[in-house]
């Protein structure tokens, strides 16, 4: 956790969402400094990929306020009065922040170059053959560099979501924020996705990761959330909450750990948690 | 080539086809009021080839007009505002609930209604006028009536295309700061060409035969201009084999157009050739991986 003097990266104030009369997101605050990998985990419905859409501006939020590198996110002051940011200025919010999806989510009927390429080309307006340099370095960098003229449907899940996080570091982003982004492979091509994210870590990457991959988050993550019913009821250092969880779920799941159907997911994890 | 496991079948199929297509063409050879002769010499007729001309450009305008206004309100449809989305429903609900043919009709008499046609700002002041019988010619008549109706079929062929596209699509391109304009004709829209193209196939193919309806209206159309010669010769069946032929030679050229845009629309995707048992199906040719240099 380097940097806690300067300003976060991303900052979220009492941030409120509600699908109907759903409340999925109850006051949501948290920081994210520069450099940092924090993990939001939590059982499903807690609103975490929510809390990611919203950061993304892929939802609207109905109260609070995000930040990104102090500068509030959609929403712009006129006359005193905050009002939203029309599509151009969230667009280039949007530009500084990038996404990588559960389901991949990477455009079909292109080629895995032109996938890397198109956010760099169509929206950040590089020329196109700097964003095929660019682009060729960042697929060999996720070990996708011999299948730059497939299409995404003839690659494996994990290679595809290996080019959907080539496609995010396209955009030279601040920070990126990953939506469960091994839930929808098999178990066997889980590892090399978790593999690239790790590296990124180390090269000190901004993260926010969605993941429910315990082993991972006690390696990668700086800190981690836990979220219940749209809430954070814990957050910490990956040690401290991972050694000493205070709410009842959290508690219930890492125990899971410790029990027999779990053990082939998580071996490592066993030892320290006792 | 993979082995069929029933050869027997394959055999039987075709020996079947085989004698009914046989049976067929003594039919069409022997029967004598077929006049074969006579359908030869009036296939390139030069009235007739007026009219095939006029239906081909029927066809080709009511293409353009029903893309063009059915590109719109399709995205009218999916509009979130309210009153957008109203106008596109009542103009489907009215456009594809009237027959074409009853649009034609009145369109060609819309100068009972309106004698004049003006152009203007909305109860402010009137900009110009026409007369309604000069605008509306039996031409114009059979576009609007063919035109309007296709319109309303085509933007919910549009729409349907537009939804059959994964809504992570959309969320993937505005995730990398891509405007509506760029993610609408960049990632959603030749996604949905994939499942747009099939039914608007078959529409266009529709259209080019519901073109037989402006005879009504005295457009001298393929139809018309048969019947103008029948009525004259009483020679019904081996003209309206004359405009048979050239009904299917506009499909075909039609139906090729569909194949070509398909293929070039299915980038990425490894269609499958049909389903149904092996022998039916024949062989399955692997996908071919188009090579494009990078430069």
């Amino acid at each position: 956790m380097s940097g806690q003097a300067r300003p976060p990266v991303l900052r979220l104030r009492g941030v409120r969402k509600a699908f109907g009369s759903e409340l999925v997101l109850d006051g949501i605050d948290l920081d994210i400094y520069e450099g940092e990998v924090v993990v939001v985990m939590g059982p499903s419905g807690s609103g975490k990929t929510t809390l990611i859409r919203c950061i993304d501006q892929l939802e609207s939020i109905d109260a609070g306020a995000i930040y990104l590198d102090d500068e509030l996110l959609g929403f712009e002051a006129v006359g005193g009065h905050l009002r939203p940011m029309d599509e151009r200025g969230v667009n280039a919010q949007r530009r500084r922040m990038a996404m990588v999806f559960q389901q991949f989510n990477l455009f079909p009927h292109k080629r895995v170059i032109d996938n890397v390429t198109i956010g760099p080309i169509e929206s950040r307006g590089l020329a196109r053959a700097d964003a095929i340099r660019t682009a060729r370095l960042l697929l060999e960098r996720v070990g996708i560099g011999d299948k730059l003229e497939c299409y995404p449907r003839q690659l494996s899940g994990g290679q595809q979501q290996r080019v959907a996080i080539a496609r995010a570091l396209a955009m030279e982003p601040r920070i990126i924020l990953f939506d469960e982004p091994t839930s929808a492979l098999d178990a066997e091509l889980v590892g090399e996705v978790l593999e690239v994210i790790r590296e990124l870590a180390r090269e000190g990457m901004t993260m926010v990761v969605v993941t429910h991959e315990l082993r991972f988050t006690r390696e990668v993550a700086d800190r981690c959330v836990f979220m219940e019913r749209g809430r954070i009821v814990e957050v910490g250092p990956t040690a401290q909450v991972f050694g000493n969880p205070r709410s009842e779920r959290l508690r219930a799941l890492l125990s899971e750990l410790q029990n027999p159907i779990a053990q082939d997911v998580d071996v490592g994890n066993r030892r320290s948690l006792r | 080539m993979a082995r069929s496991p029933l050869p027997v079948w394959r055999l039987i199929t075709t020996m079947i086809v085989i004698v009914l297509l046989a049976r067929m063409l003594v039919f069409l050879i022997q029967t004598p009021n077929f006049e074969w002769g006579v359908v030869l010499s009036y296939l390139t007729f030069p009235s007739i080839m007026h009219g095939l001309l006029v239906t081909v450009v029927i066809t080709i305008s009511c293409t353009a007009l029903s893309i063009l206004l059915g590109t719109p309100i399709a995205l009218c449809r999916l509009s979130p505002v309210l009153a957008l989305r109203a106008m596109g429903g009542g103009y489907v609900w009215l456009f594809r609930g009237l027959p074409a043919l009853v649009q034609i009709v009145f369109w060609f008499n819309l100068a009972y209604l309106l004698p004049r046609i003006s152009l203007g700002i909305p109860f402010g002041p009137v900009l110009y006028s026409w007369s309604t019988n000069k605008v509306i010619t039996p031409f114009v008549a059979a576009l609007l009536g063919l035109g309007l109706t296709e319109a309303a079929y085509v933007s919910e062929i549009i729409r349907a295309g537009i939804l059959s596209v994964d809504r992570g699509q959309r969320d993937a391109a505005r995730s990398l700061g891509l405007g509506a304009w760029k993610t609408f004709f960049l990632v959603i829209a030749p996604q949905a060409m994939r499942f747009i193209l099939p039914p608007m196939g078959s529409q266009l193919i529709g259209l080019a035969k519901s073109t037989s309806l402006v005879s009504v209206v005295a457009t001298s159309d393929l139809l018309f201009s048969v019947e103008v010669i029948y009525s004259r010769t009483f020679e019904v069946i081996p003209l309206m084999l004359v405009a048979c032929f050239w009904y299917l030679v506009i499909v075909s050229i039609l139906f090729v157009l569909q194949v070509y845009l398909e293929r070039r629309f299915s980038q990425g995707r490894e269609e499958s050739r049909g389903w149904g048992p092996a022998w039916l199906r024949g062989r399955q040719r692997p996908a071919v991986v188009p090579s494009v240099d990078l430069g």
